[in-house]
């Protein structure tokens, strides 16, 4: 039997301005946004998961010609689409993933009207939807705890660290410090120490 | 109707008339695969970036993922009969219900009617063909009668109370049941089979535990029974490597070898020793003050019997002898123990393979017959069962299931005491070599189901005391299963609905109380370590009456073993395979030096012939122009054969002839005679007659040579030859690959050539001795070395050779100039090989491989050879000519003389490999 092979790629929109709603205002005396706040924006409403893969599919197409975008045309498909957390997942035939990785590292803005300046960061290629669903779910866990952090005032104003919090190395000071996280890193930890 | 591969959305989907099931499923998975979102708004406050809108949002979202992983794990296309374990596993499970367990039944059937899964329950399927129709129509016919019979039964009991007084009045003598009969110096008849089976036993007998194999086992076919007896051949289930395992690590493997045919012989203590001694068992330990044990009754012995025949004598099969003890002796005997010990009268068991128990039978009559006074035999075939167990965890099994039945101080029998200490011991080899213990048990299933045994604290210091003192020797009694009136009790035991009804009686989980009603059972135990010395595992042997057997059996096989799980049955083929990974041979296969083994190679001939025949031409090995290089065509001998009449050079008829005979009166003749009460005439009396020969006295000449036989025979440096036609045991293990097969032909080394004749070739280019001379269709001069060269663990010698070998062009050096480089470039381009003289034949043909010797190097066969799970590499046991065997050792010594080369039947290139003695 055929067995069809997928890669599932878990995609993060990074920003590095404010919000419209928000930059109107930003002259007034309110507090600098910080960091985590400002690189893990919401996405705005009008991004549609269609809009999304068209907008890849023609960087593609001028990436990689018919052949290419023939190549993932098929397979391309957004599994989960969060506007809040910027997150998505995609689905692409195991053979092409690099297209599409390659396709999204060089998409600069939103694609959408007016859109915004941003970042296609893939931070997860995984051959089943349940090991990328679980990686989403680290993230979204160490960011909480970054958040959970900053209400206490604890703010980390690295600029850097709050972009790459949820990476490795980061995530092995948090999992020593706050006991979670998974085995195998807080073994590395150990390791490491 | 449906059809159950409707497309899902198909045309009567759509009119919706019928919700579809799948189409329902399809939604349901669609529905679990979708992850719950929120829009942008839900992180922002008005517009803003907010900390705790982006808290929310991120624990959405872990939540929604979470949800979603655990939906999609739920509906994922798994169906009940998939969760069962392996061994619970049945082949129709996905379409009756009734083939899972109970409690995934409700299940099972609302997947299938989710599934639209065509059931079909055999009672109420229509017969088909017409035997089944009139089968059924036999059916409804009886069913009619019974319910008749039945109605007019009813009404007799209601009015025929006084008729019952009247035949109660008259007295009715009520007699003992007949006891089996057992007759003196003749065969038995097998137990009379329940009515319901008689007539699948006509032709071959049933195991006690034949209704339990059938269902879990793969049984001799109906029309061909071996040795008489249905026998389970392997298990259903793939058992390959779990029997492994079992054997050697964990667990247990069982066999019910009731099969194995056991011989009574009842006589004075001189007259069975002159018999025994003529059955060839005549080393001095055996009589004297060394094997005084063995013939109190406390050790057995297992060896090779024998019989003469005209000159020499021919091994008949391995045996095991165990003795009845003598009677205590009471005070006023005790002036005349000395006149006892020779007068007394005295019983053996003999414990043999059904395939030689005709042979071996009919000689110690005719032996009995010669003494005086006579001692008379009897055939325990179908009075005494056995069970064989092997593993880790057997002694564990054994103690689970047998409890001594006295139990009181004054009763106890001391053997009882002694197996009882047991607990722990993982390794039967490890108690005293040829251990015995007898003593009555209780009925198992008073106990049932069995439970796991405890150890006791301690019991490490006591087992090593049991061990080492072994006090099995004080107020030693006559073993019970000796005795024929308490094996006939024993096998009198309460049915197995009584012992439900008792078991319903009592408290739950409690154990039965023994009555009167409880025969004890006699069994014997008899521990035997394997014929390799090494940590190999030993085996139990347990015999008990015929009939005992399958109770035993019932609660074996389900005594929960501490490591985990039950004990495996095992069949014929695990049996040759824990031999095979000994690296003992086993019987008969591969002792074709016994006419029990060449029944067994002739039957194995003819079945291979037949599979042969089977395939189509196109299809099948054609001997013929099977090519073994250098010019030679033609598989030596017969390649469906361990072809040894061939190899001794006995006469040979005609290849069709042999086919019929020894499909057609070699195969039943051994297993007919068995139960024939008076066999005809052995085929001694037709060997001598010449040219009317069976194929069974054709080969009945060849004989074995033992270890220590041979042994001698090598290392005597007089010129003393084996007897003609004899051959020699051994176990071959591979040098570096390869994988022999039954029927395989082993090769010596090809014997060095002579220096003194010089062939005309050679003198013609002196200057390459070491080049291989071969004009087509001769061998190579070096070609003993071409396959010394092979041995991994070389000697100078043999590397040099290698190194010099036909090697590739030369290496351009690195970092030369080009003026070097074009020289070297020339000279490879102008020495290129010469088309004369050729190279060497194995070159074209056997990219380089050695070729194999020819025929006068052929020492012998394998007969059995596979890839060995417990060596890690192929290994095989066969049969070599003692002659050539000798004849190369004294030449070439034991180092290079063990070397041979195997080569499987219709392939032409061998195999290096060592031989060994076994």
């Amino acid at each position: 039997m055929v067995r069809l092979k997928d890669r599932y790629l878990l995609v993060n929109i990074i920003y590095t301005d404010l919000p419209p709603a928000q930059s109107k205002t930003a002259g007034s005396n309110k507090p600098p946004v910080s960091d985590l706040l400002l690189y893990n924006q919401p996405t705005a409403n009008e991004l549609r998961p269609q809009t999304l893969l068209k907008d890849i599919r023609s960087e593609i197409a001028s990436l990689f010609g018919d052949c290419g975008s023939g190549a993932i045309d098929r397979s391309l498909q957004v599994k989960y689409f969060s506007p809040a957390t910027s997150t998505f997942i995609l689905r692409v035939s195991r053979s092409h993933y690099r297209l599409v990785w390659a396709a999204l590292s060089f998409m600069q803005t939103l694609p959408a009207k007016n859109g915004r300046p941003c970042i296609f960061r893939v931070v997860r290629v995984s051959g089943t939807m349940r090991k990328v669903e679980q990686e989403a779910i680290r993230r979204a866990r160490l960011l909480v705890l970054a958040a959970k952090d900053e209400l206490k005032g604890m703010s980390s104003s690295d600029a850097l660290g709050a972009l790459l919090r949820s990476d490795s190395q980061q995530q092995r000071t948090l999992a020593i410090v706050g006991g979670q996280g998974d085995d195998s890193a807080s073994e590395d930890g150990l390791v490491e120490d | 109707m449906m059809k159950r591969k409707d497309p899902p959305g198909g045309a009567k989907e759509s009119q919706g008339r019928q919700p579809n099931p799948r189409n329902n499923k399809r939604v349901k998975v669609q529905d679990a695969r979708n992850i719950r979102t929120q829009p942008s708004d839900a992180a922002l406050e008005d517009g803003k970036l907010d900390l705790n809108k982006f808290l929310n949002a991120r624990e959405f979202e872990i939540k929604a993922l979470e949800k979603s992983m655990t939906k999609c794990k739920a509906i994922n296309a798994t169906r009940v009969f998939q969760m069962v374990p392996r061994a619970m596993r049945r082949r129709t499970a996905s379409h009756n219900v009734k083939r899972v367990p109970k409690r995934l039944r409700a299940q099972a059937r609302k997947e299938m009617l989710d599934d639209n899964t065509p059931t079909v329950e055999s009672r109420k399927r229509k017969p088909r063909t017409t035997r089944a129709r009139i089968r059924a129509e036999t059916m409804k016919k009886l069913r009619y009668l019974a319910d008749k019979k039945k109605k007019k039964k009813a009404e007799k009991s209601g009015d025929g109370t006084a008729e019952d007084a009247q035949t109660k009045a008259k007295g009715v003598v009520t007699t003992r049941a007949p006891r089996p009969k057992i007759r003196r110096n003749m065969l038995n008849e097998p137990p009379k089979a329940d009515s319901k089976f008689r007539k699948r036993q006509i032709n071959k007998t049933w195991l006690p535990t034949h209704l339990w194999h059938a269902k879990r086992a793969t049984m001799t076919k109906p029309n061909s029974p071996l040795w008489r007896f249905a026998i389970p051949l392997t298990s259903t289930a793939k058992c390959y490597r779990p029997t492994h395992r079992a054997s050697g690590q964990k667990g247990v493997v069982a066999w019910d070898v009731s099969y194995m045919s056991t011989i009574g012989v009842y006589g004075t203590d001189d007259c069975i020793e002159r018999v025994l001694r003529s059955l060839g068992l005549v080393q001095e330990g055996l009589w004297n003050a060394r094997g005084k044990k063995w013939r109190t009754g406390v050790r057995k012995w297992t060896g090779t019997v024998s019989r003469q025949q005209k000159s020499s004598r021919r091994d008949m099969g391995p045996t095991t002898i165990v003795w009845n003890p003598e009677p205590p002796a009471t005070n006023s005997d005790e002036m005349e123990t000395s006149n006892r010990s020779k007068k007394s009268q005295r019983q053996i068991l003999i414990r043999t393979h059904p395939s030689c128990f005709l042979e071996l039978f009919d000689e110690v009559v005719k032996l009995a017959k010669r003494q005086k006074p006579q001692p008379h035999v009897e055939d325990l075939r179908f009075e005494i069962g056995s069970i064989e167990l092997l593993g880790p965890g057997s002694t564990e099994t054994l103690l689970g299931i047998l409890e001594p039945y006295h139990e009181t101080p004054e009763t106890a029998e001391c053997h009882a005491s002694v197996f009882r200490s047991l607990a722990g011991v993982t390794n039967p080899a490890s108690l005293p070599k040829d251990a015995v213990l007898a003593f009555s048990a209780k009925d198992p299933r008073l106990a049932y189901p069995p439970k796991r045994i405890q150890i006791p604290n301690g019991g490490e210091q006591t087992l090593l005391k049991t061990l080492t003192e072994w006090q099995v020797e004080e107020n030693l009694k006559p073993y019970n299963i000796f005795d024929r009136e308490s094996r006939y009790q024993a096998s009198r035991m309460p049915s197995q609905k009584s012992v439900n009804r008792r078991k319903g009686a009592n408290a739950p989980g409690e154990p039965i109380k023994v009555t009167a009603a409880d025969p004890p059972i006699p069994v014997l135990l008899l521990a035997s370590r394997p014929a390799t010395d090494g940590q190999a595992q030993g085996t139990w042997t347990l015999l008990a009456p015929w009939k005992c057997i399958q109770a035993l059996w019932y609660c074996l096989m389900h005594y929960p073993l501490t490591t985990g799980g039950n004990p495996r049955l095992g069949g014929l083929e695990e049996q040759r395979q824990i031999a095979f990974e000994h690296g003992t041979p086993w019987f008969p296969g591969d002792f074709p030096a016994t006419n029990a083994g060449v029944n067994w190679e002739l039957e194995q001939r003819a079945k291979r012939r037949r599979d042969w025949d089977r395939r189509p031409k196109s299809k099948r090995l054609e001997w013929k122009s099977l090519d073994l290089g250098a010019g030679r065509k033609g598989e030596i001998g017969d390649g469906l054969a361990c072809d040894f009449e061939h190899l001794l050079g006995l006469p040979k008829s005609d290849v069709p002839r042999t086919q019929e005979k020894s499909g057609a009166v070699s195969i039943p003749d051994p297993a007919a005679e068995a139960m024939v009460l008076d066999p005809p005439e052995p085929a001694e009396s037709g060997g001598t007659q010449g040219p009317s020969q069976s194929p069974l006295s054709r080969v009945e000449t060849i004989s074995l040579v033992t270890k220590t036989a041979f042994n001698a025979l090598a290392k005597s440096a007089s010129a003393e030859q084996p007897p003609a036609g004899s051959i020699v045991t051994v176990s071959l293990a591979f040098v570096t690959r390869g994988v022999a097969k039954p029927c395989a032909r082993i090769y010596r080394l090809p014997s060095k050539p002579k220096t003194t004749v010089v062939p005309s070739t050679q003198t013609e280019v002196p200057a390459t001795p070491e080049a291989p001379s071969s004009a087509l269709g001769s061998l190579p001069a070096d070609l003993r070395e071409q396959w010394l060269a092979k041995v991994p663990l070389a000697s100078s010698n043999a590397n040099k050779i290698n190194k010099r070998g036909p090697a590739a062009a030369p290496r351009m050096p690195a970092g030369v100039d080009m003026e070097t480089r074009k020289k070297i470039l020339t000279q490879s381009l102008l020495t290129t090989e010469l088309a004369y003289p050729k190279s060497a034949a194995n070159q074209a043909d056997f990219g380089g491989h050695p070729l194999c010797p020819n025929e006068e190097d052929l020492i012998g066969f394998v007969t059995t050879g596979a890839f060995s799970l417990s060596e890690g590499k192929a290994t095989a046991i066969g049969s070599i000519s003692a002659e050539r065997a000798v004849e190369t050792l004294r030449e070439t010594g034991v180092r290079e003389g063990k070397f041979c080369i195997v080569r499987n039947a219709g392939e032409s290139v061998g195999w290096l490999a060592r031989w060994e003695l076994v």
